[in-house]
């Protein structure tokens, strides 16, 4: 993880401003208060689902990321049983990380990239619109992410624009297409030789014979992709010796010892199940404190999903609907 | 996939692929309708092979062996920090390689995503066992091959136990040793120590590790889909599961002190 250097004095300042009672933090939040988000999906064009998302916009800068989907047509494997694949990447714009060298930034990139691609590419929350022809060909859903600026609560960040970009992806509907080759004997020829044509009525496989496909849509229509409420949402749980606090900025981050990643994942709201769990940082964590925290997290995640899938479905009525409204309302 | 050349080994054909048995079954098999475990119940872990001290060029080494998972641990250290910044506290670098004949498929020998992950994973469990504001300035490093794997969660599970085996090995300074644990969740039982079969067809699966001498937890990976309940009940049949590991790693520690030569 980037992490600033901060000295001692500051590190021990800022636990004991999170252990005061009341708890004070240095912009003035409290120990479960978020910065300001701001959400916007469709920004890139060329992608076939997109989001930015900025974490506290302020004078010190905020995490700010950018999420976009391509699609892309393969071949499917024998081995890969399910049709369609999710590919996910993380890449960190060196002026986000300027302190940090070449080595050292490929190195967190790359440990971004495991943890969501391991999430998001897990068969629990496969969609099932990703097949194009079955066993043959199927669509590469390319998801990546920049991190354009990290003030701290990367994982968050990074999770809440994989699922707003998700959640705003279009996948082309496509219609299969068979070739048929002329008959070059035509039924004229009087020869009654065994037809080649007849079907046996034992004959019952079902052989597709589509071997490509046409797109009746535009580049920027399709369907939406399959189960878009499941895709999950993270919280990190910051751990100072006894207390726990949300959203640390990078001075928070490098003055408590251990953070814990929860993803939850909220297909009915109801039963939420965790896609993915890591610990992160040097502290230890005893078995009772961590059962408190799984469920803490459980109740942060599912007002998260709830305003963020809220925010989404505003975005979406912005850029459809009423930019229909206004288009047609314009002198 | 990109074919990289490496230009000091002789390299095979660019594209080449591993022989298809007729009696194998490829592909993921057909889930049992008994779901009964093969060879052992589900509390069960394989039985583990630990031996430390069989690199001598190392200051501590430990070698593990659980059924299909063999690791050897290599650890030279307190050394002088490569590094010409002043840093109070040691750093802990930790180094997974797998061998190339180590998976079904064979893996270059150059360094590979994975092996990134599973160090960072095993880095994560050791970090807080080790006393390292002893060492300010050093550096200690630990090495880790993978002879032959059977799933990750072996991997990481067997080589946290075989890395703090080896540090206690080379005389370092800890609080405690770590001891891990990996689990399964296959529809509603918990498989401890699943192979890769087994973590194949499980809905989720976790890794913890934890000091059994002080009662705490250091790491924690989870993946794959399971309820909270679920992953609470994971963690503790692990924890239970450290427990006795520990006791048997004291033991094998115990015996090869007792005959080592000075």
């Amino acid at each position: 993880m980037a992490s600033t250097f901060i000295s001692k004095a500051e590190k021990s300042y800022i636990q004991a401003g999170l252990l005061a009672n009341p708890p004070r933090r240095a912009d003035g939040r409290s120990l479960h208060d978020f910065r300001t988000i701001s959400l916007e999906t469709g920004v890139a064009p060329l992608s076939n689902g997109s989001a930015r998302l900025s974490l506290g916009q302020n004078a010190n800068g905020g995490t700010e990321v950018m999420a976009a989907v391509k699609l892309e047509v393969e071949n499917v494997d024998n081995e890969n049983a399910v049709d369609g694949r999710i590919a996910c990447s993380v890449s960190c714009s060196p002026s986000a990380y300027s302190h940090l060298s070449s080595g050292a930034l490929d190195d967190l990139q790359h440990d971004l990239t495991a943890v969501l691609h391991q999430t998001l590419s897990h068969p629990s929350l496969h969609p099932k619109n990703l097949g194009i022809i079955p066993r043959k060909k199927a669509w590469l859903l390319n998801l990546d992410l920049l991190v354009l600026a990290d003030a701290g609560n990367i994982y968050d960040a990074l999770f809440m624009a994989a699922k707003a970009a998700l959640w705003d992806t279009k996948v082309p509907r496509t219609r299969s297409v068979e070739y048929k080759s002329p008959k070059t004997f035509s039924s004229a020829s009087g020869d009654m030789d065994v037809d080649q044509d007849t079907t046996s009525g034992f004959d019952t496989r079902k052989v597709s014979n589509a071997v490509d496909f046409e797109l009746p849509d535009y580049w920027d229509e399709g369907e939406v992709l399959d189960g878009r409420e499941r895709w999950p949402v993270a919280i990190t749980l910051n751990l100072v010796p006894t207390i726990h606090f949300l959203d640390a900025t990078i001075q928070e981050e490098a003055s408590c010892s251990s953070r814990l990643l929860f993803v939850y994942s909220y297909e009915s709201t109801s039963s939420p199940t965790i896609q993915s769990m890591r610990t992160l940082g040097s502290g230890e964590l005893t078995m009772p404190h961590l059962k408190d925290l799984v469920k803490e997290a459980e109740k942060y995640t599912k007002d998260m999903v709830a305003s963020l899938t809220g925010k989404l479905v505003d975005e979406d009525l912005r850029r459809n609907q009423k930019a229909r409204d206004r288009f047609l309302s314009r002198k | 996939m990109q074919s990289t050349f490496d230009r000091r080994r002789i390299n095979g054909p660019e594209e080449s692929f591993p022989p298809f048995f007729a009696e194998e079954s490829r592909g993921s098999p057909p889930r049992n309708t008994s779901k009964a475990r093969k060879g052992r119940t589900t509390s069960d872990i394989r039985p583990i092979f630990l031996q430390p001290g069989l690199i001598s060029q190392a200051n501590g080494s430990a070698y593990i062996e659980t059924e299909r998972t063999k690791i050897a641990c290599s650890v030279y250290g307190p050394r002088q920090s490569k590094n010409t910044t002043y840093n109070e506290k040691g750093r802990l670098n930790v180094e997974v390689k797998f061998a190339p004949f180590s998976c079904e498929r064979r893996r270059a020998p150059l360094r590979d995503a994975e092996d990134r992950s599973i160090a960072v994973a095993i880095q994560q469990a050791l970090l807080s066992s080790i006393r390292l504001e002893l060492f300010p300035k050093s550096s200690i490093d630990v090495f880790l091959i993978v002879i032959e794997a059977d799933g990750i969660e072996g991997c990481v599970a067997s080589g946290s136990i075989a890395a703090s085996t080896a540090l206690a090995d080379a005389g370092i300074d800890m609080f405690g040793l770590v001891m891990s644990c990996s689990a399964a969740v296959v529809d509603s039982d918990i498989w401890i120590d699943p192979t890769q079969e087994e973590s194949s067809t499980a809905d989720g699966s976790i890794v913890l590790a934890c000091m059994p001498a002080l009662g705490t937890v250091t790491n924690v990976w989870q993946s794959g889909r399971m309820s909270p309940a679920q992953v609470i009940m994971c963690m503790e049949a692990c924890e239970t599961q450290c427990v006795n590991t520990h006791s048997v790693v004291a033991q094998a520690l115990l015996n090869s002190a007792g005959t080592a030569s000075i």
